[in-house]
């Protein structure tokens, strides 16, 4: 029996799309079945951060509608064993689907694959209610800013009202150097303010853009410090017990990373 | 008289009788008697399957229906039977635009390429608009990536073409998509897919071209000589 794992942020842009990809693909590298489902109806993006847009037949609205079987919307990834997706519509909306629809969908992909992420859309109307009825465990996302912050905490409220509990914390997007110079939020500023268990920190990288442009996820990057993180999340997912990356020493892993990074090391 | 009751509809295929679950069956077969005294002469001579929806019937009362008009209206009934094919397009607006969207293939298409309905659309299409329509398309703009055209006939897009498109949605191998600039994210023609392949190619300008099926295949040509 699988698990349906929810990746979700409330702000939009903070990385959610891109975290479901690079981790999905991780878990996939690690031999297990991941599915890959875009519940962001008329905004999809997974498909193109993935490379797949234009291999799309079936959506999520077709199998839900039973226009098709779900096998048949599956799309197998192009580089990796084990990896599917499963898109959304472009041409419809967030109605199209009601969390019952989704949390039979998320119990059919269960008894097949390992892993099925969800991504959720920005927001808390009713695509994020679509997005986390099937769940088994969150992933909130946030960036070190106020407002992505302000927004985070609002899901967690929604999602231990919706009985999803202890939700996981990635941090994304984080400049050690400026949260160094006191221009940014820190890991712990963040946490005292939401009170979840941590489950990773990713750097701020460059490689992302460059990765997303060209549809291929950065975690399979040995260069990329965003990548290592990624790497580290998905053990830590299966379980594993992974140190965190010391941020506040600069011996160590981050001074190499700074170093990968092109940041000074000070 | 109930015009409600029994409505008569003649398609490609035959006759459809559209009946109401509510009515019993003796009311119906009354109004379909009176309906054949004033209509059934239209039917005269001719030979088909009549289909029926609304409403389940017992092979003893298809028989009956099938003996009346066959009497009323002098036509020959090859075979009665329950229609199961789709429930009444019409009625539900939401159906039926989930019918244009995802196309069925049928026996008998749209066959109008050359002197057709045909649909203008103008300005560029963008991510997340669909533009179907049963008959020709034309775009006179750009559809980006994300922005769909599904046309049962041909799709001519006056732009560059990087969206998915559709052309003989409904069935039809000889329609084909045209564009100044042909870069679809999938392209489709009848029930042939194809995407281009994954290594990008850059190109400059506008390269007019022709996507159409042989064989199964995609082909894709210039429709202007290489030198304008």
């Amino acid at each position: 029996m699988g698990e349906v794992i929810v990746i979700t942020s409330g702000k939009g842009g903070v990385g959610k799309t891109t975290t479901t990809a690079n981790i999905g693909t991780g878990l996939a590298l690690a031999g297990q079945k991941v599915v890959l489902v875009d519940t962001d109806i008329g905004l999809r993006n997974l498909d193109v951060v993935m490379g797949l847009e234009n291999r799309i037949v079936y959506d999520l609205v077709d199998v839900v509608e039973g226009f098709c079987r779900v096998k048949q919307a599956l799309i197998k990834d192009k580089r990796y064993e084990g990896l599917y997706l499963l898109p959304a519509a472009q041409t419809r909306d967030k109605t199209s689907v009601n969390p019952q629809q989704m949390m039979k969908l998320c119990q059919e992909l269960k008894e097949e694959y390992d892993y099925i992420l969800v991504d959720c859309p920005a927001g808390i109307e009713q695509g994020f209610k679509n997005a986390i009825a099937g769940a088994d465990r969150a992933i909130v996302i946030t960036t070190p800013e106020v407002s992505a912050v302000r927004d985070a905490d609002r899901i967690v409220g929604l999602l231990e009202a919706n009985e999803l509990r202890n939700p996981k914390l990635l941090i994304n997007r984080m400049r050690i150097d400026m949260v160094k110079r006191g221009d940014m939020m820190s890991i712990d500023d963040i946490i005292d303010i939401l009170a979840i268990g941590l489950i990773g920190v990713v750097p701020d990288d460059e490689r992302i853009v460059v990765s997303t442009n060209r549809g291929e996820p950065v975690i399979n990057d040995e260069k990329s410090g965003a990548g290592q993180a990624y790497r580290n999340i998905v053990r830590r997912i299966k379980g594993e017990e992974v140190p965190f990356m010391s941020f506040d020493n600069d011996q160590g892993f981050m001074i190499k990373l700074k170093k990968l990074l092109g940041l000074k090391a000070d | 008289m109930d015009e409600n009751i029994i409505s008569f509809k003649a398609t490609v295929n035959g006759l459809i009788l559209i009946m109401r679950d509510e009515d019993d069956f003796e009311t119906i077969y009354e109004h379909i008697a009176q309906k054949l005294e004033s209509s059934g002469r239209f039917f005269k001579g001719a030979s088909m399957t009549v289909k029926y929806r609304g409403k389940k019937l017992t092979p003893e009362q298809e028989q009956k229906i099938a003996v009346l008009i066959s009497k009323k209206a002098k036509m020959e009934i090859k075979g009665i039977e329950e229609d199961v094919s789709v429930s009444e397009p019409e009625s539900d607006p939401e159906s039926s635009q989930k019918a244009v969207n995802k196309p069925k293939m049928k026996l008998l298409f749209f066959k109008g390429l050359e002197e057709g309905l045909t649909k203008f659309h103008k300005g560029t299409v963008r991510s997340g608009r669909l533009i179907s329509f049963d008959g020709n398309v034309v775009i006179i703009g750009d559809v980006n990536p994300g922005g769909e055209v599904i046309a049962t006939g041909n799709v001519v897009v006056m732009g560059s073409l990087r969206g998915m498109v559709h052309a003989g949605a409904d069935g039809n191998k000889e329609a084909i998509v045209a564009a100044l600039s042909l870069q679809p994210t999938q392209l489709r023609i009848a029930d042939v897919i194809t995407r281009p392949p994954d290594t990008k190619e850059d190109r400059q300008g506008f390269i007019p071209e022709l996507a159409f099926v042989k064989d199964d295949l995609v082909y894709i040509d210039r429709f202007l000589p290489q030198h304008m």
